[in-house]
């Protein structure tokens, strides 16, 4: 996680942005994604993880998801997984409210990741079989 | 995290109590939840009580435990893996649901007691059978999928035959007809069931073909939810299982070296349930992977599901690579497919990173199929960095295809070779995440042919960050300001210079797509003045920094191959350039220093190179102004010159060329160390005062009539440290080392045969610490002599 800040801090400061230390406020539009800077790297075997990975990360106002992946997995289904993902997650562990037990709602993250990434498997989920996996949650 | 261990006991107790109570509930809930976090906040496992892990794993597997506590504990278990106090067995488990949930903690164990295998075996089992009521393989297939990636080993020919069947059925024959809403009931409900509705495409169009994950409908039947698993999975299970028996799984294969059945029959969808499991899996994933194809290019009523399809090109056309690696008999069908597929979507840069999985394609098996592809190759080589540069995804992937495929790159005529400048511009755009990429990469790209091409490139690469977000700009103005600027106007902006004519070359130059080896560089110096507005630019700074990485790593590379002839033209580009640098202060600081340090290491490789550049670095060492400039490249130069200008390095070194060394040396150490220093006098760095002072000793040693000059100019060295004018421009410690380093040298010339014989060694001994690095070892070797010369006080001479 340190690797993904420090990636997402140079990009931001690439694209010009300074970092804010404050937390945002939660936006009332649902918060839009394709501005959401995100990225992509490789981290070699070793330290913490034994083989070659690729990283796939996004950050959401002040929330930073990654995504471990095989280097040989499709990568484009792992941006996709993560930008489901992180919205929901910012939902449904109340990220953004005021005195959120977020270290205490683990299940319902838990219960996400369940449907979204089964077992850690991707899903070539179209719009329509995610609407069906929300109306589950 | 600070909890103790007796609080937390006395938690976990209460907590097993109220999970042996008659109801756990919520209460339950939320002390598992606490637990949990306990557990999981810190790094090294905490642990808990034996009995209490029974408990939990009781509870798991109750039938009477809600749904929230089995996750729950589920949840604590995993955390604590590997753990020695598991008895949880998957065996006897009929329940999907937890079935999924043992599973999740059996996989983590680490597979030190087989549980990988077991846990297959059980999931295969269950497939297999007859499912309960209310359940499906839904929850199964993930847990699958998590094995086979674990442990591919763990399944056997007959198991995996037996989920090869069931995955084509689920791939190919899954429902075409939406699901039902069951009517919820009540006084609104409908009498009527609702007539389901045809499954549709993304455009909306009503499907005619099978059911696949780019299929849409209201809601969904389980089998079409398998279909979308089984799909998800398919890749993996292709390549650990759709090959050669008992073969290691290796995706790298190479066409041609793993053959199985290769039927020459092709196989229609009727012929094909004759077929063994695995080969009519084949035929019915190939189907799936058309089908894909054919829907990922229709235009999609919501616009995430435009994503998908670029997702499920790439995967189908992956898959279509693999299947085709392990029966080549299907080449022939997909080539014509995918050159069509090609044709269509080349064109459209959202569908970019598809271009690299057909790539591929055509570099594993065009051979084979005795196809032109060259045209795909040029394409993507020569339009897509050009363009979509600043698409950091497309970059990151572009690279690894080049990292993969490293060997296209020895080919020195070949497209891939060719197209290297426009490689780099990846990197000068997406610096961070790339960098290591490159490092990876640049050896493949670098040789003999190259190597000065990519010098230059490299020392431009900010510059070349600058350019492509010039170029970025000037397409997105309105085409009412794009016409070409008036040429008898100065440009005032870089956007400006870009259309105009007198730089328009220059531009085109640092944006070039393919490798330009006769093109001289030097008419880059007015546009890098120009881009010098842009050098504060957070990109341009940060492409900055990848700089001294990649030039180490050159020198490095080169080092390992390079002849005479391209040390020497690598040294004169070096001192050339050292003027010529995009002005980022940080940056030509750190090039000099690595510039400098590789001058040591090439004069190594190719001593005679002082005495074949002798009229460069003549020029260069002459320059007063280049102590302040560029102090490290001059100190090394200068110490390189004091080094290896000798008969013992090149038969062809004379004594005038000595002389000639000796006298601008002498020079210009006389005008950086005048009594009373002109306003023009540079105040320098002190170590190029000592190593000046050094090379000349070193230059009188090998041609003693210069001796009497040189003590006389240290002798006056005295002088200069005390002078009042000089006191107040350097500290007092530099001073001292100076005067300490001009005695010793004075000294060492008293006795000309030692001093010849501390410069110039013969050159059958090997090489000692006196022939390394300046600042190290000859302090210690003239400290040595005036120990001798000078004794110390007290002792009798």
């Amino acid at each position: 996680s340190r690797q993904v800040a420090s990636q997402c801090q140079l990009l931001q400061s690439s694209l010009g942005r300074l970092s804010s230390p404050q937390l945002p406020q939660l936006p009332d539009e649902p918060v839009s994604l394709q501005d959401a800077p995100g990225g992509l790297f490789q981290m070699p075997p070793g330290d913490p993880f034994p083989e070659r990975v690729t990283v796939v990360w996004l950050s959401v106002l002040a929330l930073a998801c990654a995504l471990v992946c095989d280097p040989q997995e499709n990568l484009s289904l792992a941006e996709i997984t993560l930008r489901r993902l992180a919205p929901r997650l910012l939902i449904s562990l109340r990220l953004l409210s005021p005195g959120a037990d977020v270290l205490l709602r683990q299940d319902a993250a838990d219960a996400l990741l369940d449907r979204l990434l089964p077992h850690g498997q991707m899903l070539f989920l179209n719009e329509r079989f995610l609407q069906a996996v929300d109306r589950e949650l | 995290r600070e909890i103790h261990e007796e609080e937390l006991r006395r938690f976990a107790g209460r907590v097993s109590a109220l999970l042996q109570g008659p109801d756990p509930g919520a209460e339950a809930a939320e002390g598992l939840r606490r637990l949990h976090l306990t557990v999981a906040a810190t790094k090294y496992p905490r642990r808990l009580d034996g009995k209490f892990v029974e408990l939990l794993q009781t509870v798991l597997c109750s039938p009477k435990s809600p749904e929230q506590v089995q996750v729950l504990c589920a949840a604590i278990l995993r955390e604590m893996s590997p753990c020695n106090d598991l008895i949880l067995r998957c065996d006897e488990i009929q329940d999907t649901k937890l079935l999924s949930l043992v599973s999740s903690v059996l996989l983590a164990q680490g597979n030190k007691k087989g549980e990988v295998a077991a846990v297959g075996q059980r999931v295969v089992k269950v497939l297999e059978g007859r499912l309960p009521e209310g359940q499906s393989a839904l929850l199964l297939l993930p847990v699958l999928a998590n094995v086979i990636n674990l442990s591919p080993e763990s399944l056997t020919k007959e198991q995996t035959d037996a989920v090869s069947r069931k995955l084509a059925d689920w791939l190919r024959y899954a429902s075409t007809q939406q699901g039902i809403v069951q009517p919820s009931g009540g006084f609104f409900s409908s009498p009527r069931t609702k007539q389901p509705a045809p499954v549709t495409e993304v455009d909306g169009a009503i499907a005619t073909d099978f059911f696949t994950v780019l299929s849409v409908g209201q809601h969904y039947t389980q089998d079409q939810w398998l279909n979308v698993q089984a799909f998800s999975m398919l890749r993996n299970w292709l390549l650990f299982y759709g090959g050669q028996e008992g073969k290691a799984p290796n995706p790298d294969d190479k066409p041609g070296m793993d053959r199985s059945v290769t039927s020459v029959v092709s196989t229609t969808s009727t012929s094909s349930r004759l077929l063994p499991p695995k080969e009519h899996l084949r035929e019915k994933a190939f189907e799936y992977c058309q089908r894909l194809i054919e829907q990922s290019t229709r235009r999609p009523l919501k616009k995430d599901d435009g994503d998908l399809q670029k997702a499920c090109l790439i995967e189908a056309v992956t898959i279509m690579d693999i299947i085709c690696k392990q029966d080549s008999s299907y080449v022939y069908r997909a080539v014509s497919f995918l050159k069509i597929l090609h044709g269509r979507i080349c064109g459209d840069a959202t569908y970019a990173r598809a271009l690299l999985p057909i790539a591929q394609f055509f570099l594993n098996h065009s051979k084979l199929a005795a196809v032109d592809s060259d045209a795909i190759y040029k394409h993507l080589f020569t339009d897509i960095p050009a363009q979509l540069f600043h698409n950091p995804s497309l970059a990151f992937e572009f690279v690894q295809f080049c990292k993969d495929n490293s060997q296209l790159f020895t080919d020195t005529s070949s497209i891939f070779r060719q197209s290297f400048p426009n490689l780099f511009k990846f990197l000068a755009w997406n610096s961070p995440p790339l960098i290591s990429e490159f490092v990876d990469l640049l050896p493949f790209l670098l040789d003999a042919g190259t190597a000065i091409e990519i010098f230059h490139l490299l020392l431009d690469l900010p510059c070349l960050t600058a350019a492509l977000d010039i170029q970025l700009r000037a397409a997105a103005l309105p085409t009412s300001e794009k016409a070409t600027s008036d040429p008898a106007v100065k440009p005032a902006t870089c956007l400006e210079a870009f259309r105009h004519p007198l730089y328009k070359s220059t531009f085109q130059h640092l944006l070039r797509t393919r490798s330009a080896p006769e093109d001289t560089p030097e008419s880059l110096i007015p546009l890098r003045q120009l881009l010098g507005s842009l050098a504060g630019n957070p990109r341009v700074v940060q492409c900055a920094e990848t700089v001294p990485v990649l030039l180490e790593l050159f020198f490095r590379v080169v080092a390992e191959s390079a002849d005479g002839s391209l040390i020497n033209q690598l040294v004169v580009l070096l001192l050339q350039r050292s003027d010529q640098l995009y002005e980022i202060p940080t940056f030509k600081d750190d090039v000099y220093r690595v510039l400098s340090s590789q001058l040591p290491m090439l004069c190594k490789l190719h001593p005679a190179l002082v005495v074949e550049l002798s009229t460069e670095i003549l020029e260069f060492s002459g320059a007063v102004s280049n102590i302040q400039s560029k102090e490290p490249i001059f100190t090394h130069v200068v110490w390189a010159v004091g080094e290896y200008l000798s008969v013992s390095y090149d038969k062809r070194c004379t004594v005038e060329q000595i002389t000639r060394f000796f006298e601008t040396l002498e020079a210009v150490l006389f005008e950086i160390t005048q009594l009373r220093p002109l306003a023009s006098t540079p105040s320098c760095a002190p170590r190029a005062i000592s190593v000046l002072m050094a090379t000349l000793t070193k230059l009188a040693a090998r041609s003693q009539d210069l001796i009497p000059r040189v003590s006389m100019f240290l002798s006056k060295m005295r002088t200069f440290v005390q002078s009042p004018a000089v006191t107040s421009v350097y500290c007092e410690e530099d001073l001292e080392e100076i005067l300490i380093r001009a005695t010793e040298l004075m000294n060492l010339l008293k006795m000309p045969s030692v001093a010849q014989f501390v410069f110039n060694p013969p050159m059958d001994v090997p090489s000692t610490r006196l022939q390394k690095e300046v600042n190290d070892s000859l302090p210690l070797a003239l400290r040595m002599v005036t120990h001798l010369l000078e004794p110390a006080p007290g002792c009798t001479p």
